[in-house]
């Protein structure tokens, strides 16, 4: 009886713990929540503005002759069900962009067996740039759609959101092979790479897993490399290129604190992933004057050179002295000291040359005196998400946790969901 | 000779690069069109997009390290600039070989029609020096500096006349029948002594 009574205790104790997740670990004062908040909703209007107003499909860069991006779509339905939710829009807006937006998506836009294209024309939705159809960019445009479905239950935009969903076949995405390929154009068929290695894969796996059609194996899941790495006592399962935003995209849709993948908790990687990013600029501090403790995030961006795939170790560690304030907010959820800490710094120091009226441009090279001049869509979208789930409750999370398919997901992957005893902080 | 063909040859040379990096510059300056830069920006991100997420080994010395004016673009950029650079440097290639071999052909024919006629003037003059005065100048025909030749060969023609006349005189038994007219013959001869 005492035993079981000290069990009940423990459990209790540890339960009430693992409330105390990283996100309310620490706690932003009034005026950095007050930032936050801001640089949130001043995101969103990347979304509101540079999202063609017939057809929604928005621009993978506020750059003048930037095609539509389907991923960046992917996010602007998340943020527009976001924006309503939270006031900063309307909610019949909100509810108006997302419809149109689906309805385009679902009637005009070119795709191949339900995945998209890359790149659009964002006002006829064709495709553009003998762009690939893309399997990644496809699952974000979905998870984006399914998200503003859990917002706006029983409507037309969940039938919608539903359809694009069931009419995607990931199974032919696979070519016959044991990993989903990274894309597909009606000259080349099928791309030679394949997701086969950690990254931002996670999210694809998991819906093409998930499917109520056309899914996956199960095993898809077990199959990618996990490949091990260290920096400065960081153990990491790795991206190849170490870029940041492979750490998160996964991330802002899926809930993986208390998920279990054979001994890897990969938001605890994540956090470790961005720890070892932020200490692998601070080793180039002397060398470049960019990077301090309140100064980092290496993860692909525009740069002095073009777009590249910066990143820390493990991985590539490709750096200049460019920094990219997108990746560092977005790592909020698994460091919300460091990355509150980094946005203030940001903000306070070089507000006149890298904020504007969609939140922070998309990266700065101090040694080089260079200073992007556009946003991008898939970085004002991860941005937006990570920022939501740590200012608002981990709401997306929380409603994207609900779906069906990531139910289905975790119980054919055998993914264990982590009691409140084994949970760590 | 070669004093005279290497300095032309190399002048042609210069002259060539010149046309070509000048040519290639003004290309390349074509590109600072807003809307052509833009489309350029953009073709060059949707495959930057790519090279992210397929990362390739850096770029080292190549054919657009000679323009200044890439140094600002993007990795991709310059990739497609070098592409297009080298596809034409590869189709140029023979013709500005071809272009080269007249170019020096030219210049050789060129200073030939010069060079050839100034030796020959040399060669009389080391002639007449030695009291040659039966040298002519000969040119061939598409060769520079006939009229002048055709000067030489007169002056010298009427001096070897006059120096012919002055050795037959000198010949004559009737000594002062012969100084008169020797006199008389080099009495219309401009000379520094003119005594």
């Amino acid at each position: 009886m005492f035993k079981r009574l000290t069990c009940f205790l423990l459990a209790f104790a540890l339960a009430f713990s693992f409330s105390l997740t990283p996100l309310q670990a620490f706690e932003p004062s009034p005026e950095d929540r007050e930032l936050l908040n801001k640089i949130e909703k001043d995101t969103l209007q990347y979304f509101t503005r540079f999202s063609d107003k017939v057809t929604g499909l928005t621009k993978d860069s506020s750059r003048t002759g930037s095609p539509s991006s389907v991923a960046a779509t992917g996010f602007a339905l998340a943020a527009y069900a976001i924006g309503g939710s939270r006031g900063w829009i309307s909610q019949d807006y909100a509810y108006t962009r997302i419809l149109t937006t689906l309805q385009t998506l679902r009637h005009k836009a070119a795709h191949q067996k339900g995945f998209f294209y890359h790149f659009l024309d964002a006002r006829t939705g064709e495709r553009v740039w003998g762009s690939e159809a893309s399997s990644i960019d496809t699952a974000l445009a979905v998870a984006g759609a399914l998200l503003a479905a859990r917002y706006y239950p029983g409507t037309e935009i969940e039938k919608l959101a539903r359809e694009i969903y069931e009419r995607v076949n990931w199974k032919w995405m696979m070519n016959n092979s044991d990993f989903i390929c990274m894309g597909w154009t009606p000259e080349s068929k099928f791309l030679p790479y394949y997701w086969d290695s950690y990254n931002e894969l996670m999210i694809l796996v998991a819906l093409s897993i998930g499917s109520p059609t056309l899914p996956v194996p199960p095993g898809a899941w077990e199959r990618w490399l996990r490949p091990e790495g260290d920096y400065n006592g960081h153990k990491i399962i790795y991206a190849s290129t170490g870029s940041l935003f492979t750490y998160q995209f996964s991330h802002a849709y899926i809930d993986f604190r208390n998920l279990d993948d054979r001994g890897i908790n990969f938001f605890e990687n994540s956090r470790e992933a961005t720890l070892a990013n932020r200490e692998y600029s601070m080793s180039f501090s002397g060398q470049y004057k960019g990077y301090s403790e309140s100064s980092w995030g290496l993860s692909a961006s525009v740069g002095p050179g073009g777009y590249k795939a910066y990143g820390g170790k493990p991985g590539g560690g490709l750096q200049d002295g460019t920094i990219a304030p997108y990746a560092t907010l977005s790592s909020i959820v698994f460091t919300p000291e460091f990355s509150t800490q980094a946005a203030r710094f940001f903000y306070d120091s070089y507000q006149k040359e890298l904020y504007g009226n969609f939140g922070f441009k998309d990266a700065f090279n101090l040694d080089k005196g260079w200073w992007a001049n556009e946003y991008l869509g898939i970085d004002q979208g991860i941005t937006l998400l990570m920022l939501e789930n740590y200012l608002n409750g981990e709401i997306v999370w929380k409603k994207f946790m609900g779906l069906p398919a990531i139910i289905k997901w975790i119980e054919l992957t055998g993914l264990e969901r982590r009691s409140a005893s084994t949970a760590k902080n | 000779m070669l004093a005279v063909i290497v300095p032309l040859f190399l002048i042609n040379l210069v002259a060539l690069a010149g046309l070509y990096f000048g040519i290639w510059s003004k290309v390349l300056e074509t590109f600072s069109n807003e809307q052509t830069l833009n489309d350029l920006v953009t073709a060059s991100r949707m495959v930057e997009y790519e090279q992210a997420r397929h990362p390739v080994a850096s770029q080292d010395f190549s054919s657009l390290s000679f323009f200044k004016q890439t140094e600002k673009l993007s990795l991709r950029q310059r990739e497609v600039f070098k592409g297009i650079l080298d596809e034409t440097n590869r189709s140029l290639l023979w013709k500005f070989l071809l272009l080269l071999f007249f170019l020096a052909w030219g210049t050789i024919f060129i200073s030939h029609k010069i060079a050839g006629p100034l030796f020959r003037f040399s060669k009389a003059f080391n002639e007449v020096e030695k009291g040659d005065y039966r040298s002519r100048v000969n040119l061939r025909k598409l060769d520079e500096g006939h009229p002048v030749a055709q000067e030489f060969n007169e002056a010298m023609e009427k001096t070897d006349h006059l120096l012919s006349n002055l050795k037959a005189l000198a010949q004559e038994k009737d000594a002062p029948q012969a100084v008169a007219k020797i006199k008389e013959k080099l009495s219309t001869v401009q000379t520094s002594a003119n005594v």
